[in-house]
């Protein structure tokens, strides 16, 4: 035959191998399926959601598993595509069968996960869509939010900026639902808590925009006390880059929420800006607790490098599932959601609540400000302060507003 | 019993298929029923986007404007009003073959390579309207779950949904290929500037072609948003609208079906080495590659020509 | 919709510089990309994944060496070898597929794209890298009473060098006179016993060293990471159009657009900077269809 013949006969084995069911598992495991995006920037995060789940898993795995079953999971990329990420949902909910869900780093792919969970009846813990229609707008019993979302984010941060003296402020950011969404929740905060701030004007960029230059020198020509940068994830590094170039940080003080992340100043090293005000759920070097201290350690013991934020949402994940199926006392995804409702586990930052009306996890925030610090290559934050759980979090009269729309 | 030309076996094997998939819910895993449908829609994108580039020759690069654009529209009347739901799913294509009619008109004056890059630069605002209205489109989050009538609501309800429309599509486009109409869509194709000396009227049978294209592609938008029961932005950018194109080049541009068969091999392989490796593009990639140096015609095309001898090459022709 | 009220003319000079830099980086990536268009006639998607790779390759390179000399050399040598790659893709695949229909090529093009993603993904992993500028050129002076960074500085000189080199090598060399040759018609090039095999090599060559240069000038700018690329694939190709396809003049004046207006733009109208770029496209193909300047198509 032909080679072209070989070709046709390849095409077809390998469609026909999707045609053979997927791998039936013995009921005795818990499987949890993690579509996120491993590809591209976000990776730097969802990474570390991963690993640090993955800790956790094997440790209970070692020691003979939950109720006697052990923990697998399977993970999926999805390109940061919504269309691929809905489709893997659904091929590990259908195909791979799996008992719970997690992942979606992108907000659109976590909603329309969200939205196809609620009608399977699967739980699903978002680990770092920062969207607050997760738990707010859009919450439901089988969807759990794992992270910081851009309401407790802009309330922590409107929290921090009131106790600065800045009156005029202009706000700039990522044109895309994070970056208003945070923006607006973060401007609506501190109008509340000092009246007298005033918005001079906006500016936004495209999602990865190359470069930061003519937006800053723009933002410089309007002379505002202080600025709001509502970039997300990837797009701090080349911002604090520009703002670096530039003297930015030198001439105008500001604040952009995951700055001070180990994620964005760890590339950057010795280079980065000083004086920039950023917060963030995590440090691994802050609070420095025993329990955060034997976190990192093993972390770095496992994988070599230090926890970003990532670990700690993935670790958290890990512990629910553990801890409410051990309080549920059977693998029952309903007695799961029941037994993890309102529970408070102990974890690196103190302890942590689900709270039970939203299913929000009510983690503490930290903001700070960039500074170099001995026996670092990289930047640290410094002069910490905590904002609590409680206190980040949306209340719960704004949650049932914003359902009862 | 009649010689089994090679027009009767293709209708056998069309109809054996069809008869398959009409029965597969009775047998297949729901997940199976809607990695088929899923295959159906998007298979019924590439073959609307085949009619002007197979057919008509035209570098149509933004067809997925058409298709993210009658998801949208689909889902917001569906979503925000209080229309019978049957008429929202038809504003899904009329409003596609709304914006075709005015994109095409705009960028018609062009042709090849700049038809496109405009029509992409055209398409590429519809995208960031649609990315930026947060408080009509939802912004970059999207809407999640529509509401559908029952009938076609569920896994099951919506593949005979697509199923249905997707065959009703194909066979109206086949019409419509092989109409006069369609026929002197193809001498366009060949040879513009005969046809024009022959007095046919290029630009409104250009414009008219534009027009069905983003029709059907904006069916395949519904269709995409009945299985999913949502719709986001990415439906609407320029990467969707190059694997579209892909798809068709790979199954084969010049044969009716190549586009539906390139569609399956495409979403197949990211699903299946999608299971097994983070690096299914690279696989991709690789494939794509073999076929483009073993198989020129396209998949299909290259069946085509094996079966019915190399004396007629199908549809086929190699420039 | 507020028109800002801040715009003086220190802000809009500084704007217009600042914009002047990036379109250097434009220029160099979109010059490549109608080079090959021009003479190879092939809508090369794969571009912006070797921009991508000069990147990465600038950090490695950087980093490797170390230090000032590190970044200098990383400048020079990642180019060198994102041509020295495309020599091979060009040599072992692309050569044999000139003969084949132009979407066909798109195809071939796209599927490089898949493979080079995954490479770098395979190589460099999937985080992001960031590269530091070597302290020199760190930073910023004050022009016009605003800061104006040292690298956009270094840009600006070497947009215009750039553009020279390319002049001399079209106009001055006997390998650019034959490349014009080929573009207008390589059948009478290929009669008159001229290779135009290894002159198209060349070309392609030469083309991909400019992605190469391109993803290296912006490695200490920006993040080095998986996707960079598509963002300026498509700035290229738009760029090129405007400019009349196959003309270098005119991928000049197409960046200078896209500079101006997304600078000025940023300016004037911050929130829908977004849209700008595009509408300068439509503008322009709606009053000169086939783009500014002659194409050689």
């Amino acid at each position: 035959m032909k080679k072209q013949s070989w070709l046709a006969i390849y095409l077809c084995a390998a469609l026909a191998l999707m045609l053979a069911p997927g791998a039936a598992l013995a009921a005795k495991t818990i499987k949890v399926g993690i579509v996120d995006t491993y590809s591209g920037p976000p990776s730097t995060y969802t990474n570390d959601v991963r690993d640090g789940f993955k800790l956790e898993v094997d440790k209970i795995n070692a020691a003979g598993g939950v109720l006697g079953s052990k923990i697998e999971f399977v993970t999926r990329d999805d390109k940061f595509k919504v269309d691929l990420g809905l489709s893997a949902a659904k091929e590990l909910i259908m195909r791979e069968g799996v008992d719970i869900l997690m992942g979606t780093i992108n907000s659109a792919t976590a909603l329309a996960v969200s939205d196809l969970v609620k009608n399977e009846k699967i739980p699903f813990f978002a680990t770092f869509a920062k969207t607050d229609k997760l738990s707010g707008e859009k919450g439901h019993r089988y969807v759990f939010q794992i992270t910081e979302n851009t309401a407790s984010a802009g309330k922590a941060g409107a929290v921090g900026l009131a106790k600065q003296k800045f009156v005029k402020y202009w706000i700039a950011g990522d044109d895309y639902e994070y970056g208003h969404a945070l923006a607006e929740d973060l401007w609506k905060n501190l109008k509340k808590l000092k009246p007298e701030v005033e918005l001079m004007g906006q500016s936004w960029w495209k999602v990865g925009e190359p470069d930061f230059t003519p937006y800053i020198t723009s933002i410089l020509a309007a002379k505002p006390d202080a600025v709001i940068i509502a970039t997300g994830g990837a797009g701090c590094v080349p911002f604090l880059k520009a703002a670096k170039a530039t003297g930015f940080n030198d001439k105008v003080p500001f604040y952009m929420h995951t700055a001070t992340e180990l994620s964005t100043l760890k590339p950057l090293g010795l280079d980065a800006p000083e004086g920039v005000i950023g917060s963030s759920n995590y440090f691994f070097y802050y609070p420095a607790t025993p329990a955060n201290k034997a976190f990192v350690e093993e972390f770095k013991k496992a994988y070599g490098r230090e926890p970003k934020v990532g670990a700690l949402y993935g670790y958290l994940t890990a512990r629910f599932i553990i801890e409410g199926y051990k309080k549920a006392g059977a693998l029952d995804k309903e007695k799961l959601i029941n037994a993890i409702e309102g529970m408070t586990l102990d974890s690196p930052v103190g302890p942590v609540t689900l709270r039970a009306e939203d299913h929000q996890a009510l983690l503490p925030m930290y903001m700070g400000v960039t500074k170099k610090a001995p026996g670092y290559d990289f930047l640290i934050a410094g002069d910490i302060v905590t904002i609590s759980g409680q206190d980040a979090a949306p209340s719960l009269e704004d949650i049932k507003k914003a359902r009862a729309k | 019993m009649p010689p089994l030309t090679p027009q009767r076996r293709n209708l056998v094997l069309l109809l054996v298929l069809g008869l398959g998939l009409a029965l597969m819910p009775a047998v297949a895993s729901r997940y199976y029923i809607y990695f088929t449908a899923l295959i159906l829609v998007t298979g019924l994108l590439a073959t609307s986007l085949n009619m002007v580039l197979g057919f008509g020759g035209m570098y149509q690069f933004h067809h997925a404007v058409f298709y993210g654009l009658g998801a949208y529209a689909a889902a917001l009347t569906l979503n925000k009003t209080a229309l019978w739901p049957w008429l929202g799913l038809l504003a899904g294509p009329l409003a596609a073959a709304l914006l075709s009619l005015v994109m095409g008109l705009i960028c018609l004056r062009l042709s090849k390579l700049y038809f496109g890059m405009l029509q992409i630069s055209l398409g590429s605002l519809v995208w960031a309207i649609v990315f930026r209205w947060y408080s009509f489109t939802g912004g970059d989050d999207g809407i999640h779950g529509i509401t559908l009538p029952s009938a076609i609501a569920g896994i099951t309800g919506s593949y005979y949904f697509v199923l249905a429309v997707t065959a009703v599509c194909l066979f109206l486009m086949h019409r419509v290929i092989t109409s006069p109409f369609g026929q002197t869509f193809q001498a366009i194709r060949d040879n513009p500037e005969r046809a024009a000396a022959l007095g046919v009227p290029v630009r409104r049978h250009q414009l008219l072609g534009l027009v069905i294209a983003g029709f059907f592609g904006g069916v395949a938008g519904v269709l995409f948003m009945a299985v999913e029961n949502s719709v986001f932005p990415d439906l609407l950018f320029w990467t969707l609208s190059l694997e579209v194109l892909v798809m068709c080049l790979l199954g084969g541009w010049y044969t009716f079906l190549g586009p539906m068969l390139g569609a399956a091999i495409i979403v197949s392989l990211r699903t299946v080495v999608g299971i097994y490796t983070e690096y299914w593009t690279l696989v991709l990639g690789v494939i794509l590659m073999l076929l483009i140096f073993f198989l020129p015609q396209g998949v299909l095309g290259y069946l085509l020509s094996r079966w019915q001898g190399p004396g007629q090459p199908a549809l086929a022709k190699d420039k | 919709m507020e028109i800002a009220s801040h715009i003086t003319l220190a802000a809009l000079g500084q704007q217009i510089l600042v914009g002047l830099s990036r379109t250097t980086i434009l220029f160099i990536v979109s010059s490549g990309l109608s080079l090959i268009l021009g003479v190879l006639r092939i809508p090369n998607v794969s571009h912006g994944s070797l921009y991508m790779i000069g990147a990465f390759a600038t950090y490695s390179v950087a980093t490797l060496i170390g230090g000032t000399t590190g970044f200098w050399l990383a400048l020079v040598l990642a180019p060198l070898l994102v041509a020295l790659l495309s020599l091979v893709v060009e040599r072992g695949l692309f050569c044999h597929l000139y003969e084949r229909e132009h979407l066909m090529l798109l195809l071939f093009t796209f599927s490089l794209t898949l493979v080079f993603g995954d490479l770098v993904k395979l190589v460099w992993g999937s985080d992001f890298r960031s590269l530091s500028l070597p302290p020199t050129i760190q930073g910023s002076f004050t022009l016009l009473g605003l800061p104006f960074p040292r690298y956009n500085l270094f840009l600006l000189v070497l947009g215009p060098l750039v553009a020279w080199g390319l002049w001399f090598l079209t106009n001055r060399t006997k390998i650019g006179k034959i490349a014009r040759a080929a573009a207008v018609d390589r059948e009478m090039v290929a009669a008159m016993g001229i290779n135009v095999s290894w002159i198209f090599a060349a070309v392609f060559c030469i083309g991909c060293f400019l992605a190469g240069l391109g993803g290296a000038l912006v490695a200490p700018t920006q993040n080095i990471t998986q996707g960079m690329g598509h963002a300026i694939i498509m700035e290229g190709f738009l760029i090129v159009i405007i400019g009349g396809l196959g003309n270098i003049w005119g991928a000049l004046l197409g960046a200078l657009i896209f500079g101006l207006t997304d600078a000025v733009g940023i300016l004037v109208w911050p929130q829908f900077a977004i849209v700008f770029p595009y509408l300068a496209v439509v503008v322009v193909l709606l009053f000169r269809p086939r783009g500014l300047l002659r194409s050689t198509w």
